[in-house]
């Protein structure tokens, strides 16, 4: 996919064209409010990144621009507001997904996987990794065909092994992602790792090969290359 | 004392002393002035006694006055008497059968040769009734000016001092956070108008000086967001690289996990400042317990892992008017406490009645009071991960509408909350 970033902070901005760019990505950034109208006139892109509070103007403005424009584009935002307010007026206007900084990498990758079935294959958005196929839209899932009685949380918790295959997923990146923020770390990772291990067995069960790979201390990784 | 009955005390010593001297002075000078109108009338008769004496015609002599009496004594050639003299004396009064006071004036005359020595008597009584009435008259007319401007000053100066007391009483219950606007009755009291306008300059800067510094905490904290940013992403792509050590690993993850709890921490402090600002303004009726059970379905699995079995007896259609945002996370934190602080195969029971809702949960006894329970980075030791801000969230929210919590321990642990705000 075709990105991009409106961020004003350099650096942030810098470590989401990284992750990105590893992800087969083609990222593109720009700091100001001024860059990014000029850029969303000329060029087209699948997917935009915005921040709300740019220096010189408000991202909710460069969303309006871009939906006078494009009407299946995808739009990302990132706030250092998080109150249901901002995120309501944010959707509202048009965005597919409000994340409040600080936000996890992983995270925004999901998304943007979500937003990239949406605009690419219209309708027929199966994922197929290896043996497992998904089926977003009905949020069912099949190993070898058969289909994997999952219960919503172990469903979650796959597609966004998915999403972000091949990488290392931190505990705190998961259970924000299932919980949200209302639960704290310390009791969200025991169950993580109780439903981590229900997946891992029903996926095993149907003769999936042992993807989900514990990294000690970390958190995990649904790793392709161990075949 | 009050400024009033000292006030009182002052004006009422010192007008008795006055009136006291006064009355005293006063009686001195009246009867200084009487006594002079006697001793002239006693003149006048003594001359028209002298004319009587050297006049031959009997019928020229004065007709007796009943106030009066007249002694005439010859004197012995030897005598010698004082030629003029006022005196007064007791004379006892047949008729009245008691003494009587008289004013004398004695004096000297010759009569065909003969020194006689004649004394006039005035009764003293009339003008003596005269004086007791004129005293009594005075007597009251000065007691009913001292009450009444007594009554006169208290009456004002209550009034006036009401408005003080009002100022009193809205400075006492004078609270930052009230989100009203503080206003002081006016006054016709050029001092009281004064202590107004201070207090009024001082709470308008009190006010000016909270919101800045509240502007400036949101502010803070919105602008915290960005650096944790910065250092979440740097560590998730650090830890991405794969090619650290493991004790590298594992220090980047010890940071990342204090990262996150910075922005955890960050943003709880900026909701419960959001509380606190009011900033949640939209109210509808929401149905408790379509919360509570959504609450209770997204905590399933902390539910799960401690066995614990929960009993809801909230009536299908009780619904509150708040902010349903706020009930959600009124509600979560309030169960979430109750699982947190429970025992394994614990048990937990939300309860209403009318229009009470209580959350009890068991779990061992502790010693905190109500108080420490609600204040904020409070937490239990069998808690680290905790940020020890549910609670103060929760009994924030409660403010807000003015709902009343209670905590209380009897076999279980129990909060009460009492919606009819």
């Amino acid at each position: 996919m075709k990105i991009l970033i409106i961020e004003d902070e350099k650096a942030l901005s810098d470590s989401i064209v990284e992750y990105l760019t590893t992800e087969g990505h083609l990222c593109e950034a720009v700091y100001d409010f001024h860059e990014a109208s000029e850029k969303i006139e000329l060029y087209e892109y699948d997917c935009t990144i915005v921040d709300i509070n740019l220096p010189d103007g408000s991202g909710l403005d460069i969303i309006k621009k871009i939906k006078e424009k494009l009407i299946t584009l995808g739009i990302i935002i990132i706030s250092g507001r998080g109150s249901l307010e901002n995120r309501i007026e944010g959707l509202e206007i048009g965005a597919d997904h409000y994340l409040t900084k600080p936000f996890h990498l992983a995270e925004l990758n999901a998304h943007l996987k979500s937003i990239n079935r949406r605009i690419n294959f219209s309708g027929h958005n199966d994922i197929i990794l290896n043996e497992i196929k998904v089926l977003p839209d009905e949020r069912r899932a099949f190993v070898h065909d058969n289909e994997l009685k999952l219960t919503k949380k172990e469903y979650d918790l796959l597609l966004f092994f998915i999403s972000n295959k091949n990488r290392v997923i931190t505990k705190i990146g998961l259970a924000e992602y299932l919980w949200g923020d209302f639960m704290d770390t310390a009791d969200s990772f025991d169950f993580i790792y109780t439903h981590i291990k229900n997946l891992r067995k029903k996926l095993l069960k149907l003769g999936c090969e042992d993807y989900i790979q514990t990294v000690y201390g970390v958190g995990y990784k649904f790793d392709l290359s161990i075949t | 004392m009050k400024l009033l009955t000292k006030t009182t005390l002052n004006f009422l010593s010192i007008t008795l002393f006055i009136f006291l001297f006064g009355i005293v002075a006063f009686y001195f000078l009246l009867r200084g002035q009487v006594d002079k109108n006697v001793n002239l009338e006693l003149e006048k008769r003594k001359a028209s006694i002298i004319t009587q004496l050297h006049s031959d015609d009997p019928s020229n002599s004065i007709p007796p006055n009943p106030n009066e009496r007249i002694i005439i004594d010859v004197l012995a050639n030897n005598d010698s008497i004082p030629d003029y003299v006022y005196t007064d004396t007791l004379i006892f009064d047949d008729l009245q059968n008691r003494y009587i006071p008289f004013r004398k004036l004695g004096f000297v005359a010759s009569f065909n040769n003969q020194r006689i020595y004649i004394q006039i008597f005035k009764s003293l009584e009339e003008s003596d009734f005269l004086i007791v009435q004129i005293f009594l008259i005075l007597t009251i007319l000065v007691i009913v000016l001292i009450v009444s401007l007594l009554i006169m000053n208290r009456i004002t100066l209550q009034q006036s001092w009401k408005i003080f007391n009002q100022t009193i009483k809205k400075i006492s219950n004078y609270d930052v956070n009230a989100h009203e606007q503080f206003e002081l009755q006016k006054s016709d009291i050029t001092e009281f108008e004064d202590l107004n306008r201070v207090i009024q300059t001082m709470t308008d800067r009190i006010n000016s000086d909270y919101l800045n510094l509240k502007e400036y905490t949101e502010n803070a904290s919105h602008e915290i967001q960005n650096p944790l940013a910065i250092i979440n992403s740097k560590m998730e792509l650090l830890l991405q690289s794969g090619d650290l050590e493991e004790k590298h690993y594992k220090a980047v993850v010890d940071a990342y996990e204090a990262s996150n709890r910075l922005s955890r921490l960050n943003k709880t402090l900026i909701l419960l400042a959001r509380i606190e600002n009011r900033q949640f303004p939209e109210s509808k009726d929401v149905v408790l317990k379509n919360i509570i059970n959504d609450q209770l379905e997204l905590l399933e699995d902390l539910i799960n892992s401690k066995n614990i079995t929960i009993e809801n007896n909230i009536k299908n259609n009780f619904s509150v008017h708040m902010n349903p945002f706020l009930a959600e996370i009124l509600f979560i934190n309030l169960i979430k406490n109750a699982l947190r602080h429970n025992i394994d195969k614990g048990e937990i029971i939300i309860h209403q009645s009318s229009n009470i809702i209580s959350i009890s949960n068991t779990g061992p006894k502790h010693e905190m009071t109500s108080d420490d329970l609600f204040k904020r980075f409070h937490k239990s030791s069998n808690s680290p991960e905790s940020l020890g801000l549910g609670l103060s969230i929760v009994k924030k929210i409660c403010e807000v509408y003015n709902f009343n919590i209670e905590y209380k321990y009897d076999e279980m642990h129990c909060f009460l909350i009492n919606f009819s705000s």
